[in-house]
């Protein structure tokens, strides 16, 4: 059974509900700025499961939370949290994270 | 703090059953958000669903649910808005059950022009059942029960509503979570029938015997076979044929059903005359 994690847990610009996600891969190919990636994760039915490696590059467009099908990421509201603006590392990070088959950049290729 | 989803769902149901990266997920946090938008209070809201995976929409969303017969969404969703006319419908069908066995009910929804909100997921396929042609599988495309390639030619829902009467008629796609839902506010707001074909993916039973097995590409097929409304009508009649316009493709105002039953009842109550052909402008 699912728990819901609609509040903030504390000064984050976007959270995920682990119980929830089921690693589709989606909220990693929508995010423009290189936030998300995909971890290995041996009890998850795909063996991933979703981790937010940079936050602090977050600039809070709330794609990720939009296009999620099963209510498992949430982004900050916008006068609730600081979002960084958009930059040309984040976006070489977010085609290289793409490049990579989605899985995130700190732990090699699929 | 985010959108409060919790209001909205059946907490205890979550996670849902539907496959990893399933656009109906999409579809009903679009829903969700225009419901939210739209004001309404969830005790006046219906939501009827037919058989399928699109039928799970009722089980998950926290209002008055139906979860009714294969096909028949139309015909139980007509019955509880002639009932309470105050109360807002939404009817959800899979593209088997509001095409296929359900046609009949859809065509005659439209044709009514009955205030109800149907909302046609259209991923191309009978997904629950694992892979038989529904009335949109494109033709030469892989199924369980096309063997040697699909030879049937595709249905365009938008265009079989439009010829049945529907006073509102729109396409989207789950690609652009947040064009969807300005559209079925819009579709919301419309006094009369709302037929949204929103096109949604099956990259399970669909894409993996298409070249397509993971979400993403199935979602770019999707996004290949689509253009908006305006850059559609640029196109030549060769470029039209392989895509489908999106955005709204119809909007009229119409005499709505409910109002004219309002006259009936009336009638029957000696406090107006019969109707006659000279009530209406269109006599044919």
């Amino acid at each position: 059974m699912g728990t819901f994690k609609t509040e903030n847990p504390g000064n984050q610009p976007v959270w995920v509900n682990t119980n929830n996600c089921k690693a589709c891969d989606i909220c990693v190919s929508v995010c423009p700025s290189g936030v998300l990636g995909m971890k290995y994760e041996k009890t998850s039915t795909l063996g991933a499961m979703i981790s937010i490696d940079h936050p602090e590059a977050c600039i809070g467009c709330n794609e990720c939370e939009l296009t999620c099908p099963d209510f498992a990421i949430y982004v900050a509201d916008k006068k609730d949290y600081k979002f960084a603006k958009l930059t040309d590392e984040a976006k070489a990070r977010q085609a290289a994270i793409v490049a990579n088959h989605y899985m995130s950049l700190e732990q090699g290729a699929k | 703090m985010a959108f409060n989803y919790d209001k909205y769902l059946r907490v205890n149901k979550m996670p849902t059953l539907w496959c990893w990266g399933c656009g109906d997920g999409v579809i009903l946090k679009a829903t969700i958000r225009a419901i939210e938008k739209m004001g309404w209070d969830m005790n006046e809201v219906c939501v009827v669903s037919g058989i399928g995976c699109s039928g799970r929409f009722s089980s998950y969303i926290n209002c008055n649910t139906i979860h009714t017969t294969h096909g028949r969404t139309v015909a139980y969703a007509t019955g509880v808005k002639l009932a309470n006319p105050h109360v807002n419908v939404i009817v959800v069908a899979g593209d088997g059950d509001g095409l296929a066995i359900g046609g009949n009910h859809t065509i005659h929804g439209c044709r009514r022009n009955i205030n109800l909100n149907f909302i046609l997921i259209n991923n191309f396929i009978y997904g629950l059942t694992n892979s038989q042609i529904s009335p949109t599988t494109p033709q030469g495309m892989w199924c369980v029960s096309a063997q040697n390639g699909n030879i049937d030619p595709t249905f365009d829902a938008c265009k079989l509503a439009i010829g049945a009467g529907a006073s509102f008629v729109a396409r989207e796609t789950m690609l652009d979570p947040k064009k969807l839902e300005k559209i079925l506010v819009k579709g919301f707001e419309h006094k009369g029938f709302s037929f949204f074909d929103i096109m949604s993916n099956c990259h399970i039973n669909l894409g993996r015997k298409n070249k397509m097995a993971s979400a993403m590409e199935n979602l770019q097929w999707i996004d290949s076979i689509t253009t908006p409304l305006k850059k559609w009508e640029a196109l030549s009649e060769a470029e039209q044929l392989n895509v489908f316009p999106t955005g709204v493709l119809r909007q009229v105002e119409q005499d709505e059903y409910c109002d004219l039953y309002d006259q009936v009842i009336a009638a029957a109550q000696g406090k107006r005359g019969k109707i006659t052909q000279d009530d209406f402008a269109k006599k044919i």
